[in-house]
């Protein structure tokens, strides 16, 4: 699977603590595949809270970006409530794009106590890397 | 053993004369329809068709199937307990040959043998059936899937498979002439060649057309379904362990999951009927496979032994009535061979993630991924066109180098 | 005249089946040791399998010198025996102490994650199997062959070409495969 920002980059898989990531080497965006993200947050409550969070965004600036997976363009969402985050995610249902850091600050902004694993490995990650 | 394997030749033979005349005849009144004298004609016209057919699936049948499944040519690096239950199979059996072992990336769980020559026999296996099964289990689909190649069974089912497609399309072809040609030249021909003899010929050819294809049909399940019994007697026979194949079974038939590759053609060829009828029970009489829920009950019904008389005498006691499954000369074999304990633990259900996970996992292996654990927990995998010499861990910037063969 | 035809007759199909049979008797006699080498096959690596066994296995397990040098010297006794019986007696007390070891095993959770230390396992495992495998084919051809010898009339013809019965590869099955009490 390569890359929908950087062109012929194949993505490397990261696992950790039973999450699975798809990881861009060289933007360090990150990919996740259906459902990872309600599994990134445990419980089934909060997959409905983030469904209720997601906005669809008519007017954006960004470039769309192509679902690695159909290689179709993916829509513009925005996530969170204080500080919206501008993610991609494609029609098709295939997963979420979020670009360098910013699953890292959703989950901040959504954390509830219980999976500061999730938080503190995309720390490491972010955090270590320049 | 042996015995089983001569008694199905000479079963085998039997039934494709029966299937082969019906395919005779079939070419005869349709030929004698069209003119009195057509009869030889159509009845060459007919082998002619099937002859091909058989040349196509013998020199090119284990690839179509292959290919037509998805399944991926494995090493024993993939899946090292897989590769090793195979030869273990293949030292029980006696096989002169190493079977090629595939795996097929797909969530439901079945598994098939190919092999018209058995030095070039496959068995294959979906990932997911690989995540659900125990040692035990996995042992008892191999033995299955292997006694299939033993017994000649892909062999047999794939000439009987191209004599049934050939009856199909011969009968669908001249159905459907015969429906067009009704409105357009009746008007047009004289009434006066279209004599009495003609017109009885026709009915006579269309009663066969429509019959023959349901008859053959019905002749192609009744073997296959006798064939899935035989190997699941032959593979306890192997493997000794009758709990293993039987609890296998219930694993496999408790999923809801459909192969989506496997198509009305390719399924007599799994273990399990890879197709589920949704919402409708079909009846047994067209079933490629006996009911799971019954070859369960025969398989637990082992208590005193596992050689092919055992089996009989089980499979007599969940039926009610005694039927010869296994041919009299084979039930001889009356060697006490006493069961195996059973030796891997039990492999429960274990959580949805976690077997998506070990699916996605095999998956990548097939695909030649390549994993590297870190010490910080972190484990990378690299996909096959991964083109950076090294490798850092985003996590504790430990570099690994990239090594591909 | 007719005599003489049919006392020719009667040579000729006595000598056919003396030659049937004796054909008969060395193909089993082959067979037999094709099986055999089977066996020696699995044997061979099995004994190659262990020093890589003990060696990702000693770090985890300290206190459990004895039950290593048990193996070892298991390994060692049966690399040597050269008779059937004798193969079949040592490899029995070899499989013995591999299957104590693994019962040792499960005190130290460490080793059992352990990715090298599974895949050892796995490849023993297997070997064990494919040693057990092996065995009932060879008896089974063994059975064969000690039957033709036997019996009349093939056992004239292999008392006078010097056939010898073979050995049967018995391991004491049952009795190592009973799980030996854990007491604590």
């Amino acid at each position: 699977m390569d890359c929908p920002v950087c062109s012929n980059e194949p993505m490397i898989v990261l696992e950790y603590n039973n999450i699975e990531i798809d990881f861009c080497q060289s933007c360090q965006g990150i990919w996740l595949d259906q459902g990872e993200l309600e599994l990134l947050l445990g419980s089934a409550g909060d997959s409905d809270k983030i469904t209720k969070m997601l906005k669809e965004k008519v007017t954006v600036h960004e470039k769309p970006r192509r679902c690695p997976i159909c290689l179709k363009k993916m829509r513009k969402i925005e996530l969170g409530d204080q500080r919206p985050v501008m993610i991609d995610q494609c029609r098709q249902k295939h997963g979420l794009w979020f670009d360098r850091g910013e699953l890292k600050d959703i989950l901040e902004q959504l954390q509830s106590q219980n999976d500061d694993a999730v938080l503190k490995f995309l720390r490491d990650i972010f955090t270590n890397s320049t | 053993m042996w015995e089983v394997i001569k008694a199905n030749q000479r079963k085998s033979w039997v039934l494709f004369s029966l299937m082969g005349t019906v395919l005779i005849l079939l070419g005869f009144v349709i030929g004698a329809s069209v003119s009195p004298e057509g009869g030889l004609i159509g009845l060459i016209i007919a082998l002619a068709i099937w002859i091909i057919m058989s040349f196509v699936s013998y020199f090119s049948g284990d690839s179509i199937m292959l290919r037509m499944s998805g399944a991926q040519l494995v090493n024993h690096n993939v899946h090292p307990q897989l590769f090793n239950i195979v030869e273990e199979m293949k030292i029980a059996s006696g096989m002169k040959h190493m079977p090629k072992v595939y795996i097929i990336p797909q969530e439901a769980p079945n598994a098939f043998a190919t092999g018209i020559h058995q030095d070039q026999c496959a068995v294959a296996v979906t990932a997911g059936l690989l995540s659900r099964l125990n040692r035990d289990e996995l042992q008892g689909v191999i033995a299955h899937e292997m006694s299939h190649i033993m017994n000649r069974d892909v062999l047999f089912m794939s000439f009987a498979g191209t004599l049934l497609g050939s009856i199909a399309i011969i009968s669908q072809v001249f159905l459907r002439g015969t429906y067009y040609s009704s409105f357009s030249s009746r008007r047009y021909r004289s009434s006066s060649r279209n004599n009495q003899g003609d017109g009885v010929m026709l009915i006579i050819a269309l009663a066969v057309a429509i019959l023959a294809p349901v008859l053959t049909q019905l002749l192609y399940f009744a073997i296959s379904r006798k064939r899935e019994y035989l190997a699941d007697a032959s593979a306890v026979r192997l493997t000794r362990y009758p709990q293993g194949l039987a609890s296998a079974l219930e694993k496999i038939s408790s999923s809801k999951l459909d192969l989506t590759t496997a198509t009305k053609i390719t399924a007599p060829l799994y273990i399990a009927n890879p197709l589920k009828q949704k919402g409708k029970k079909l009846s047994d009489l067209t079933s490629t496979h006996p009911p799971i829920s019954e070859r369960v009950k025969i398989l637990r019904g082992m208590q005193q032994g596992v050689n092919l008389n055992d089996y009989q005498v089980s499979f007599n006691k969940v039926k009610g009535q005694p039927e010869l499954l296994i041919p009299a000369t084979a039930l001889k074999d009356k060697d006490p061979l006493s069961l195996r304990q059973g030796s891997s633990k039990k492999k429960g259900p274990i959580s949805p993630t976690q077997q998506a996970r070990e699916i996605g996992d095999l998956i990548r292996r097939v695909n030649d991924f390549l994993f590297i654990s870190c010490a910080c927990g972190l484990t990378i995998k690299l996909p096959a066109n991964y083109n950076r010499s090294q490798v850092q861990c985003p996590r504790c910037q430990k570099k690994y180098h990239v090594q591909k063969e | 005249m007719i005599g003489l035809i049919v006392v020719l007759a009667l040579l000729i199909l006595a000598v056919i089946s003396v030659v049937g049979i004796y054909n008969a008797l060395v193909q089993l006699r082959n067979q037999v040791k094709n099986a055999w080498s089977q066996i020696d096959v699995q044997l061979k690596r099995r004994h190659d399998l262990i020093p890589n066994l003990v060696e990702t296995a000693k770090g985890y397990m300290k206190h459990e010198r004895e039950t290593f040098e048990t193996i070892t010297q298991a390994r060692s006794q049966a690399m040597g025996a050269q008779s059937v019986g004798d193969k079949a007696k040592s490899e029995s007390a070899l499989s013995g102490a591999l299957n104590k070891f693994l019962l040792t095993v499960e005190n130290y959770p460490d080793l059992k994650a352990n990715q090298n230390f599974l895949s050892v396992q796995e490849e023993l495992k297997s070997t064990e199997n494919k040693i057990a495998f092996a065995r009932q084919a060879y008896n089974d051809q063994v059975l064969f062959l000690n039957n033709k010898i036997q019996m009349f009339p093939s056992n004239l013809i292999a008392n006078s070409f010097n056939f010898k019965q073979e050995e049967f590869f018995e391991l004491e099955d049952e009795a190592q495969r009973e799980v030996p009490e854990v007491k604590f």
